[in-house]
């Protein structure tokens, strides 16, 4: 008998209720969201992305190219999603235009990736990014910066809608994508004396610029 | 080859921790911050909601457990669907052996590996690096310890018990920092360091916090991002989970992934909170080409049978370590295993024997916090309490304890031996101070004997009744 048929006959074998514990009458959300109007779920997403160390900006296209130029400063090259993956039309070309190049999307020494998200959450200031063809899972993970381009209309109200609207399409970020990452604030630690670190192996910074 | 057991030597150990000042600092206030941030977390709303919420997660893994055979198939056939090739282990050899092929098959020679209790459970990286790997432990804590040589001391903390300075100077020693007592300085330092051994590394060896049966997907938990590169980066991806980790439903996941930071560090979400669905995609341009789920046993499917089965519930939060006044005081090493706190008292004695860890059991003082902390609600009290009962049982108490026994039913069944039984003790304090004589002198050696009320209750009630008389 192999590995495998052996755990599983013992478990059968042993099987027990595991009853102590009674399911609860309603099944409930882990922050308690109320029936917010877009304008308050908006406000809370960027109080809750502040929160966790976010820098969170509303503009339009203009000005957030020329806050995206800001960021990558004397830099010749930037990561980025595809553009068909991202909710400003024309970016690469703009950014080629300043002599700014769309680098390989594993280079290792670019400061600054650009990504676009596929969904927002408001009660914790989080971001679902599904990989994808022309998403890339190290867009987001590789840079010292990273710039979430996104639109209110992706803010959904927290973590169990977002896996309700997941269970209706037939969980596509649980099996087309081969990763799924809810990023929620800088990458960081606190393995040292307790105390807060930002840009421990990720990100030191997450810009997150919401387009009107 | 798993690590040492030295739980049999838990009074030395934790007399050593008691006399470390630097660690007794650290892990005091390591645990009471975590402890009053999960408290701000859980029960942000109202007590009433954290309460129930605690109910929702546990009623999640009790439910998983009671279908862990029948949730183990589904599992696999729907991780097979995401392309993963999937593999089981009874214990920590098979486990072992089925990394070490692995990464024969694929010409591996570099390995970063993403913080693991399961792994270190397994001894995985000691084998890996006597089969001539180069092994790299990428969460920061982690790869202090493994600079340091030591080993995990908290469940998510694991360098929780070493002050700055002392994180400095392994850095120092080990791989010549310029010194800094800036903690930015050094973790800018092992980002560097650790930097190139992501963008060179073959293989990414991960443990799980969650295995979705109903998706074939794995949930992992991090800060720092280094899960997610040992998982994106290299060519192939490792994961090994023990078979308790699985939850039926994405519905389950979504509230244990929450409640487990909640209580872990009081984080709603850890920054990266990853949904892994096998190799890298035909259309994706990264992820890896292989990828591996390793579903390992190691004892759990003997404790599944036996009376501690609910203990497999955990979700290794270190909320019940951070809440023990026992574990408060002398951190994690002292318990002489991979676990320590009051969910190591208990996993350690059924993973490794009862009889090569007497003293854990004892290690509380049964106050019952880390039951009232505890996300899924496990009842490691009671446990705790069985175990010393199974040893009593085992004839593992001693005829000191039994005499002391005998003496005192010889005092209760009379009331005049044991108002002489009391005088003599008041005595007895008198002369010995703190000390204790004898067999009992082990016990005050490590505890405060509280004093004696200067009056005997019976003699208060005597002279209460004269006042009224």
């Amino acid at each position: 008998m192999n590995a495998r048929d052996k755990i599983l006959g013992k478990l059968r074998e042993a099987r027990r209720p595991f009853t102590e514990v009674q399911p609860i009458p309603e099944h409930r959300h882990m922050i308690p969201t109320q029936d917010f109007s877009p304008r308050e779920q908006l406000q809370l997403f960027i109080d809750e992305a502040e929160a966790v160390g976010c820098f969170v900006y509303q503009l339009d296209q203009n000005a957030a190219f020329e806050q995206i130029m800001e960021l990558i400063g004397d830099d010749r090259s930037v990561m980025s999603w595809d553009e068909n993956q991202l909710p400003f039309e024309g970016l690469h070309g703009m950014l080629e235009s300043l002599g700014v190049t769309v680098a390989e999307h594993n280079d290792g020494d670019v400061q600054v990736g650009i990504s676009g998200v596929n969904a927002a959450l408001a009660a914790t200031g989080s971001l679902v990014l599904e990989s994808g063809a022309g998403r890339y899972r190290a867009t987001s993970l590789l840079p010292e910066v990273h710039i979430a381009l996104m639109r209110a209309e992706q803010i959904l109200p927290d973590l169990e809608t977002w896996q309700g609207a997941q269970k209706d399409a037939g969980y596509p970020a649980f099996t087309e994508s081969s990763s799924t990452t809810v990023i929620t604030g800088p990458s960081k630690t606190a393995d040292i004396a307790h105390q807060l670190v930002n840009g421990a192996h990720g990100p030191r910074e997450v810009h997150v610029m919401i387009l009107g | 080859m798993s690590i040492e057991v030295q739980s049999n030597d838990f009074i030395a150990l934790a007399d050593i921790a008691l006399h470390n000042e630097d660690l007794q600092h650290a892990i005091g206030e390591g645990t009471r911050t975590a402890y009053y941030r999960r408290l701000d977390t859980m029960f942000a709303h109202s007590d009433e909601h954290g309460e129930l919420m605690r109910q929702q997660a546990a009623e999640a893994k009790r439910r998983a457990l009671r279908e862990l055979p029948d949730l183990l198939e589904k599992a696999e056939r729907n991780l097979k669907k995401n392309g993963y090739q999937v593999e089981w282990a009874e214990d920590a050899a098979q486990a072992n052996q089925l990394v070490l092929d692995i990464a024969r098959r694929h010409q591996v020679k570099t390995v970063t590996k993403s913080k693991s209790m399961l792994t270190e459970e397994l001894g995985t990286n000691q084998v890996m690096e006597a089969a001539g790997l180069h092994v790299v432990e990428t969460d920061l804590g982690e790869y202090i310890i493994q600079l340091a040589g030591e080993t995990p001391s908290h469940i998510v903390g694991p360098v929780m018990h070493k002050t700055k300075a002392e994180i400095r100077d392994v850095f120092v020693r080990e791989l010549n920092m310029a010194p800094t007592d800036n903690a930015e300085e050094m973790v800018a330092f092992a980002r560097r360091m650790l930097r190139e051994d992501f963008l060179s590394a073959d293989m990414g060896v991960s443990g799980g916090n969650f295995l979705i049966a109903e998706t074939g997907s794995i949930g992992l938990v991090m800060n720092e991002g280094n899960g997610r590169m040992c998982t994106s980066l290299p060519r192939v991806h490792v994961a090994l989970i023990g078979i308790e980790k699985l939850v039926d439903t994405v519905e389950d996941y979504a509230t244990l992934t929450q409640v487990l930071p909640s209580s872990s560090t009081g984080q709603k979400m850890t920054v990266y909170t990853n949904i892994l669905n096998g190799p890298g995609r035909a259309e994706e341009g990264d992820g890896p080409e292989h990828a591996y789920v390793i579903l390992v046993d190691n004892g759990r499917s003997d404790i599944y049978a036996g009376k501690y089965a609910e203990v497999l519930s955990c979700i290794r939060c270190g909320a019940c370590q951070n809440a023990c006044p026992v574990y408060r005081t002398m951190g994690g090493h002292a318990y002489g295993w991979v676990y320590g706190g009051p969910i190591g008292a208990v996993l350690t004695p059924l993973f490794v024997g009862l009889e090569n860890a007497t003293p854990l059991p004892h290690a509380s003082s049964l106050c019952g916090s880390c039951k009232q902390v505890c996300p899924v609600d496990i009842d490691l009290p009671r446990m705790l309490l069985d175990l010393r009962w199974d040893l009593v049982r085992q004839g593992e108490s001693q005829a000191s304890w039994d005499a002391a026994m005998k003496l005192w039913a010889v005092g209760m069944t009379s009331p005049r031996r044991f108002a002489l039984g009391g005088k003599a003790a008041r005595a007895g304090q008198a002369i010995m101070g703190e000390y204790m004589p004898g067999p009992l002198g082990n016990w005050s050696k490590h505890r405060d004997f509280p004093d004696f009320a200067p009056k005997p209750f019976r003699q208060l009630w005597r002279e209460r009744r004269r006042e009224r008389a």
